[in-house]
């Protein structure tokens, strides 16, 4: 009882409903933040957490519902009454300047001076105090960008406790953390809650919640689908089906894809390590078949899938394309009949400012699948219409020669899709491939790489998406931190089994 | 974020599907030709001219100005292809002085074939030099040439001593009309541009330069040798840079470590007059040349007002960040 007095309730939202263009994303939520506790929010993509936690922050105005913040209620918050209320996030970038000192960082934005004249000793001597206050052994004076990730992430939460945070938002703050520094960010949310902090954390890794969490509470299309203020005991299938719920019947399988016993591997990675991002992983991919491999962001399946295109170097073990040798590039990738879709569209796919049909044909221009002199504008324009087709671009007639820019992004992404089919590669290594693709074009670039499997083409698919998994693969190969923890044969692919197998 | 998109993004973009589907949406980018404007400028100038000087709308006065422009002109060809794939070539008039006077010094003591051979294939050495910091190295391209810029200044002052050199018998590069009574560096200037034009519109290669200045990573992932691309670039402009070099020695009749001094930015601001843009990707040749155009109507025809030369100066340069300013707004106006 004494207990609980001294913990109270230091945010506390009721019946928040919030909708985007018609549609209504949270449904009346409630919950509550305690000083001193930590509430761990959890929920899959899509769940509507990010959505809560910006009308937490101001950054959204919530269509009804309120938010009580120390005995004050609000029917929303802007970013700056959020501020004075001691609400801080801290989002899962870190966002420093690298080439300042701690001490500068720990002040960004209002650095201590007079006059105009930076304070420096004054400066340095709170930077310590406020680190000492924390007990974090780092030198106000180090380069910030000397420090290691999870020290900078430190040193961003310190950015924002120094300032008086009575509620601080962690947004997936280990997504970019190796495990020692995960568990120096965990010591040092301890303090804080010995402090009388009231955190909440954003994740969807559930082996953190046992570490971390006093409370939590998780949202599953925008509904809250399990409350408890007891995280550490929480049985873990209880919570990967409040998460996921119904959904885990929705999604159809695909047809099995019978592959000959004499098959010979398309890629095969033996015990294969690429320092700092992945070991010990064994995987192979015969032709006619699709193999996800899914993990969450970080996991290391992206760093494995670029192995297999001559992006990620391999540090040891070994790794055969066609059996030979691997790729040391992607031209030389290209060349063994390898075709890469990047995760990132913008910045590592489309050339924005080129035309759709100059896209497609851009690996011809490579030199390395038989190079002319002159570009061929007309193939160009008939490549274009011939995909067109096939993969159902939407696109007015002109549309082999207007820039790709125009497009909407699932048809930017059936055109980078497309530019690997009509360059006849044999292996496809494609990263996230319907990140940012609405569903009905999703549903057809699965289509697509179904009907390549059929065709005898070899498929690895890199994604965090477990609904992709199961609609598109034959099997699923599963990551966690850099490791292969799990290897789901055709019948065993499940949305459960996957959330399991990565860690939740 | 992701309920957002999930949300909101899908009705858009169906709309503008359908739209564009039914020919009903317009995108107002790349439908009118981006030069389209800069005709238009250089098109009001020759008017404005034409009004207020009898002699500017002549033959011998177009021939003139192409004449005058035509240094400049032949650096600023490979100048474009460099910039539309990122780059950026500040050396090229340091070096077109270096090539005149080893050319002229060499032709002292040679045969003025080989002093010319010589001449050219300095300015290659050049290019391999850029080139080669550039992609091989690794240094930023305006960093490598602009040393370059104040390291080959220096050798063509320390290969006369800093005194011009007189060459004799050059006279025809720089001076003859071979055909049609047109000189012979505008004939030099036309065949750079139709080749620059030809390479970066009908070419592999210009694809290639395309797709690195568009994006880079993505031009490494789909195969492009990106390096190989760039120094090609640059052996181009440092053999442009010779024979504009060349043709300087033949106008003047003599080679001096002064020659096209300070040619370069006029280079970088014809280039980007004519659309292409500092980022690469984007740039014509087409663009180039009626940048290079409207540079010189400008001056020319304030020349024949009487006009002050310091005017010619503010004028380009109020010019040069209108014009840029235009396009920016342009671009922030039209969807991406």
């Amino acid at each position: 009882m004494l207990e609980n007095s001294r913990k109270e309730i230091a945010l506390s939202v009721r019946g928040i409903k919030k909708s985007f263009g018609g549609v209504e994303v949270l449904h009346g939520i409630d919950l509550d933040a305690t000083s001193g506790r930590v509430l761990a929010l959890l929920g899959e993509n899509g769940a509507g957490k990010s959505t809560l936690v910006k009308i937490i922050s101001g950054d959204y105005e919530p269509d009804s519902g309120e938010i009580s913040v120390a005995n004050q209620t609000f029917s929303k918050l802007t970013p700056i009454t959020a501020g004075n209320l001691g609400i801080r996030m801290i989002y899962q970038e870190i966002n420093d300047a690298g080439t300042l000192s701690v001490a500068e960082n720990i002040f960004l934005g209002r650095l201590i001076s007079k006059k105009g004249f930076v304070q420096w000793r004054q400066m340095r001597r709170e930077a310590q105090r406020i680190l000492n206050d924390l007990e974090v052994d780092i030198d106000p004076n180090a380069l910030m960008s000397s420090l290691r990730v999870g020290e900078r992430q430190v040193i961003e939460i310190a950015r924002a406790l120094s300032d008086k945070a009575a509620i601080l938002v962690l947004d997936e703050p280990t997504a970019a953390l190796s495990g020692d520094e995960v568990d120096t960010l965990f010591e040092f949310i301890d303090r804080l809650r010995d402090k009388g902090t009231a955190m909440i954390y954003i994740t969807h890794r559930l082996d953190e919640l046992r570490r971390v969490a006093d409370d939590v509470v998780v949202l599953r299309d925008g509904n809250l689908a399990l409350s408890s203020s007891d995280a550490r005991n929480i049985d873990r299938s209880i919570l990967i089906e409040a998460m996921v719920g119904s959904k885990i019947d929705e999604f159809g399988r695909p047809k099995m894809n019978l592959i000959p016993a004499n098959a010979e591997p398309l890629i095969e990675l033996r015990d294969a390590a690429s320092a700092g991002s992945f070991e010990d992983a064994n995987l192979v991919i015969l032709p006619g078949e699709v193999v996800a491999l899914y993990g969450k962001v970080g996991s290391g399946i992206s760093e494995v899938a670029e192995a297999a295109f001559g992006v990620q170097k391999i540090t040891a073990g070994e790794l055969f394309i066609n059996g030979g040798p691997p790729a040391r590039s992607p031209r030389n990738a290209i060349g063994l009949g390898v075709g890469l879709l990047p995760a990132d569209r913008k910045r590592e796919g489309a050339f924005l400012g080129l035309s759709s049909g100059m896209n497609l044909v851009a690996p011809f221009w490579s030199g390395v699948l038989g190079g002319t002199f002159w570009a061929n504008g007309k193939k160009e324009r008939t490549s274009f219409e011939k995909w067109r087709t096939a993969l159902r671009i939407r696109v007015s007639e002109s549309g082999a020669d207007k820039a790709i820019s125009f497009l909407s992004g699932g048809n930017q992404q059936k055109v980078l899709l497309a530019r690997w089919l009509n360059a006849g590669s044999k292996v496809l290594v494609l990263l996230e491939p319907t990140r940012g693709v609405d569903v009905g074009a999703r549903q057809e670039i699965y289509a697509v790489i179904r009907q390549l499997a059929d065709e005898g083409v070899g498929i690895l698919i890199s994604t965090s998406d477990y609904e992709e998994v199961v609609q598109v693969a034959d099997r699923a190969v599963v990551m966690s931190a850099g490791k292969i923890t799990s290897n789901l044969d055709y019948h065993e692919v499940s949305v459960v089994a996957l959330t399991d197998a990565s860690g939740g | 974020m992701n309920t957002m998109d999930e949300g909101t993004v899908p009705a858009v973009r169906d709309e503008v599907s359908v739209a564009s589907t039914l020919g009903l949406s317009r995108p107002p980018r790349r439908q009118l030709p981006e030069t389209l404007a800069l005709v238009m400028v250089l098109g009001a100038l020759i008017l404005l001219f034409t009004l207020t000087s009898p002699v500017f709308f002549t033959t011998n006065n177009m021939l003139n100005m192409l004449t005058s422009i035509a240094v400049i002109g032949i650096m600023a060809v490979p100048g474009t292809i460099l910039l539309v794939a990122g780059q950026v070539d500040l050396s090229v008039a340091s070096a077109a002085a270096m090539c005149g006077m080893v050319t002229a010094t060499l032709a002292q003591s040679m045969a003025l074939g080989s002093a010319v051979a010589i001449g050219l294939a300095v300015g290659l050495l050049v290019g391999v030099i850029n080139g080669f910091f550039v992609t091989v190295v690794g240094v930023n391209s305006l960093i490598v040439t602009l040393g370059g810029l104040a390291t080959f200044f220096g050798i063509g002052q320390l290969i006369g001593d800093g005194q011009t050199v007189l060459i004799r018998d050059f006279g025809y590069i720089g001076t003859a009309r071979p055909f049609l009574n047109i000189p012979m560096p505008v004939i030099i200037f036309g065949i750079t541009l139709i080749a620059g034009f030809i390479v970066l519109k009908y070419t592999v290669y210009g694809r290639q330069v395309y797709a690195i200045g568009a994006n880079p990573v993505a031009a490494r992932l789909v195969g492009i040798p990106s390096r190989r691309v760039i120094f090609v670039a640059f052996i181009l402009s440092g053999l442009a840079a010779s024979v504009a070099g060349l043709i300087l020695v033949s106008q003047l009749g003599a080679a001096s470590p002064n020659n096209a001094r300070g040619y370069e930015l006029l280079v970088v601001t014809a280039i980007v007059l004519g659309g292409a843009s500092l980022n690469g990707g984007r740039g014509t040749i087409i663009g180039t040349f009626l940048g290079l155009m409207i540079i010189q109507v400008l001056s020319t025809g304030l020349t024949l007002l009487n006009v002050q030369s310091f005017w010619q100066s503010i004028a380009t340069g109020i010019l040069l960040i209108i014009a840029v300013s235009f396009d920016r707004l342009r671009e922030r106006l039209s969807p991406s």
